[in-house]
């Protein structure tokens, strides 16, 4: 696998996720090209069985067939499984060319001469390439020590089998793998009939087979001992599977080959049943990273319910990898880079050495990607699962935050439109007191002071009259202010001014007002209304023996305010008090408050609402102008 | 009141100190004391609260007529020097003059003590039995509070039932309005054209029916009768 094919992959958009899921190995739906192979896979096995049971060259056709038949099948469903879950790993399609390598290795069971040989050399392939799987997987180039597991394989091959075929008349291939003892059809590649050097071979070629299985078996017992949890969990099928095998193949060398002993049919059927076993191994290790992938990304819901912050999401990344060092970044657009969660900007170069990296999003829109240990990227399910995992709940987050945000910004500038309205109120409510309600008070003055130098004569009866009409005028004017801004509330507070309110309320009303303190000018204007309104409510619609009682206190949350009737009542959302209710409900909420009205036909009304501390407290003080 | 500027025919009795920022209302102050200047001595007109007690200070007045709203902050500056004043120089009487019709503000004046306060409206400046009635009521420890505040509370406690005033018969209920003005036996029994003798019977009967003591100090007694009338009915548990 490439790097450059796992960075190009970016997965988790949701209609990609779910073609993904069906075609994956385990999914449903098999592509025709699968059902070709797998297809032919069972020709060749049938075929396989055929040839070996009707040759008559075979020792023991029937153990001999089952295996061809159990290798065949399986390989061919694990390299169709494998080239599905994995498509941009070659190892599917070694385990495919395995399977072809087993079917010509039926060969061996026929008489003729020369397929009899092709057979042969088929057996030799399937140990060749068997031992190839196993140093490779799950990659599919050797690297390192594998090379020399190989070298000597191939030596195995160049001077042993070469020179034993060119000079033994009978042949019978590897030991272990050795198919026909008497009855076997003549060499057609016999090049010099020497028997005594044919047997010399025999021993050089069992030398390097037994040479060949035990570095076969310490390659794997190192590779497991050296790898990553993450790989372990990968490799130990295969391991397990392989190594009866690989210890089958050197013992059979030493005992059969090299020590003489002649093979029993025991240890035929303990071999026919260690190869059947091994490549169960490639299949298995597909089947548990993708169980383990489920898992962690079931572990991964779970720990993400609720919040989690960047930070511990990324915590959990590492957990599951199974990786310190791994890391998420996120893909900023408009600069066109990923940055780690600090912001600061994420190198992800594809000739890193030890870290790989995988990118998740919607269609072609980075989101974020997870880098990871370059062990990982042998692990894609596990890479995958938790970089979905993650995008989920980082994506929710940032829903969520979208979403808080946007009723912040609705609610900050549905204050804002209070907060001008009433302190435009309160302009108003200066200007005319300041301004015209003081010029007439000025006037009234002087009217005063001219009627007292005309008193007694017509004039000074026209005058008092007009002094009269002055009065009714101001009155009109200082109730009309009052009526745009109550300017109690602005000087002295909510309780004053709810005091004020409730004296020259015609309402037969009680009041418990605390003092809460001077709150901010849209709480407090808020407030007011609502009891205003409430109120009025109350002289309307509650029934002439009605007593309405207000409150207002401080508890340790919030500011609260209830206003009471005995009334009648009504009930709720039947139309009544609508405009009213809206309005209050209106008002409070602008100022993050909370407003509650409780009513039934003969009980009352009942009108509470709260505005909490932190919400209505004061930042500064109000100047005044 | 002529007969009392007859009896001061050599110096004012009224040494007074005017604390007022508006223009026309100062100038309005101005000629309504003008034409009292017999009785009434203008010391200092001043623009702030801060002025105001260093005339007061400077010249020792008897009686300051004060805005109610003045600078700095344009609140309640007017209350706050009558306050004040209250310590510092008890002897003075204070007028407090104000637009706000609302009886918070005459309650807050008598909050500290009601001797020698009164609580106008500025339109009364230019009236001149009123001004000159309030000016000599807070000099001799009296209180005066503007009839239209008074009015304002009965009228709204008289529409709500079963309001404790609705149990007072009409006459008890105006001359309890009358002594929360701060008038006299005298001036209550001018106004509702009673004899003293009768004023006097119904402050007894009412002032026992409402459970209040009848104070012999006037100041005392405007006080007690305006929070009755302004807070009776507010009380929880008052109502059965």
């Amino acid at each position: 696998m490439t790097r450059a094919a796992v960075s190009r992959e970016f997965a988790s958009d949701q209609p990609e996720l779910d073609l993904e899921l069906r075609d994956s190995a385990f999914g449903t739906a098999l592509r025709r090209s699968d059902l070709a192979v797998i297809a032919v896979a069972l020709a060749g096995a049938a075929a396989a069985a055929a040839i070996v049971s009707s040759g008559g060259v075979v020792t023991a056709p029937t153990a001999f067939a089952t295996v061809l038949v159990a290798n065949i099948v399986t390989l061919a469903v694990g390299g169709v499984a494998w080239r599905r879950g994995r498509p941009f790993s070659l190892f599917g399609n070694l385990l495919l060319a395995e399977g072809a390598l087993v079917f010509v290795s039926s060969l061996s069971g026929s008489s003729n001469s020369v397929l009899h040989l092709v057979g042969l050399l088929g057996i030799w392939g399937t140990a060749f390439g068997a031992s190839w799987l196993l140093v490779v997987f799950p990659s599919s180039r050797p690297a390192g020590a594998a090379w020399i597991v190989m070298g000597i394989a191939l030596a195995t091959f160049l001077v042993g089998e070469l020179p034993l075929i060119l000079t033994s008349s009978s042949l019978q291939g590897l030991t272990s793998l050795s198919s026909c003892a008497t009855t076997c059809p003549a060499n057609p590649a016999l090049a010099v009939h020497a028997p005594s050097v044919a047997t010399a071979f025999r021993y050089v070629e069992d030398a390097l087979q037994a040479a060949w299985g035990v570095g076969l078996l310490f390659f794997l017992a190192t590779r497991f001992a050296w790898a990553s949890r993450a790989r372990r969990r990968l490799i130990l099928p295969v391991f397990v599977s392989a190594a009866p095998l690989a210890a089958a193949f050197t013992l059979s060398a030493v005992v059969f080959g090299l020590a003489g002993v002649s093979s029993s049919a025991t240890a035929r059927a303990i071999f026919a049943g260690a190869r059947i076993l091994y490549p169960l191994g490639f299949v298995a290790g597909l089947l548990f990273a993708r169980a383990y992938a489920g898992e962690a990304l079931a572990f991964m819901a779970r720990k993400l319910v609720g919040r989690p912050s960047v930070a511990t999401v990324e915590q959990l990344v590492r957990r599951v990898l199974d990786d310190p060092q791994a890391r998420l970044v996120f893909w900023l657009p408009r600069s066109e880079q990923f940055v780690d969660r600090h912001g600061r900007p994420a190198v992800l170069d594809p000739g890193l050495e030890t870290v790989t990296w995988r990118a998740f999003g919607h269609g072609d829109a980075k989101v974020l990607a997870v880098v990871h240990d370059l062990a990982l990227g042998e692990d894609p399910e596990l890479v995958e699962a938790v970089g979905a995992a993650s995008l989920l709940a980082l994506e929710n987050r940032r829903l969520e935050h979208d979403l808080l945000d946007s009723v912040d910004a609705l609610r900050a500038s549905q204050r804002r439109l209070v907060g001008a309205a009433s302190a435009e109120r309160r302009k108003i409510e200066r200007d005319l007191h300041d301004g015209v309600q003081q010029k007439l008070v000025a006037l009234r003055i002087q009217l005063e002071l001219t009627r007292d130098l005309a008193r007694g004569n017509g004039l000074g009866n026209r005058l008092d009259a007009l002094a009269a009409d002055f009065d009714d005028a101001l009155d009109e004017l200082r109730s009309a202010a009052h009526g745009i801004y109550p300017p109690l509330l602005a000087d002295e507070g909510l309780e004053a001014a709810l005091r004020e309110v409730a004296r020259r309320s015609s309402l037969p009303l009680t009041v418990d007002l605390e003092d809460v303190g001077r709150l901010s000018e849209d709480c407090e204007t808020a407030i007011y209304y609502c009891c205003l309104e409430a109120l009025q409510n109350v002289a309307k619609h509650a029934g002439d023996d009605a007593l309405a009682s207000l409150r207002l206190w401080r508890d340790r949350s919030a500011v609260r305010f209830s206003v009471r009737d005995d009334g009648v009542g009504y009930v709720p959302r039947s139309g009544i008090n609508g405009a009213g209710l809206t309005n209050m409900t209106d008002r409070m909420g602008a100022v993050g408050g909370t407003l509650r009205v409780r009513s039934r036909p003969g009980e009352g009304t009942m009108v509470e609402g709260g505005i909490a501390s932190e919400a209505s407290d004061r930042t500064g003080d109000v100047i005044r102008v | 009141m002529s007969s009392a500027s007859e009896l001061s025919n050599t110096e004012p009795v009224y040494r007074i100190v005017v604390a007022e920022d508006a223009y026309l209302i100062r100038e309005g102050i101005r000629s309504a004391l003008e034409r009292e200047k017999e009785e009434v001595e203008v010391l200092e007109y001043c623009p702030d609260f801060d002025s105001l007690l260093r005339a007061v200070e400077e010249h020792a007045p008897n009686v300051v007529i004060t805005d109610i709203r003045m600078p700095p902050t344009n609140t309640d500056e007017g209350i706050q020097a009558a306050t004040a004043l209250r310590e510092s120089n008890p002897g003075v009487g204070v007028v407090v003059i104000s637009q706000y019709v609302s009886p918070h503000y005459a309650l807050k004046l008598f909050e500290h003590g009601s001797a020698g306060r009164a609580y106008l409206l500025k339109e009364r400046v230019g009236h001149r039995i009123q001004l000159l009635e309030a000016i000599r009521e807070v000099a001799a420890g009296g209180s005066v509070v503007d009839p239209k505040v008074v009015d304002v509370l009965v009228e709204a406690r008289m529409r709500a039932k079963n309001s404790l005033l609705s149990r007072l018969s009409t006459r008890e209920r105006e001359v309890l309005a009358g002594v929360a003005t701060g008038a006299s036996n005298a001036a209550i029994a001018d106004s509702l054209f009673l004899t003293k003798r009768a004023v006097e019977k119904n402050i007894n009967s009412l002032f026992a029916k409402l459970d209040l003591t009848d104070d012999k100090s006037t100041s005392r007694r405007v006080r007690a009768a305006l929070l009755f009338i302004a807070d009776s009915d507010l009380e929880p548990g008052t109502e059965s």
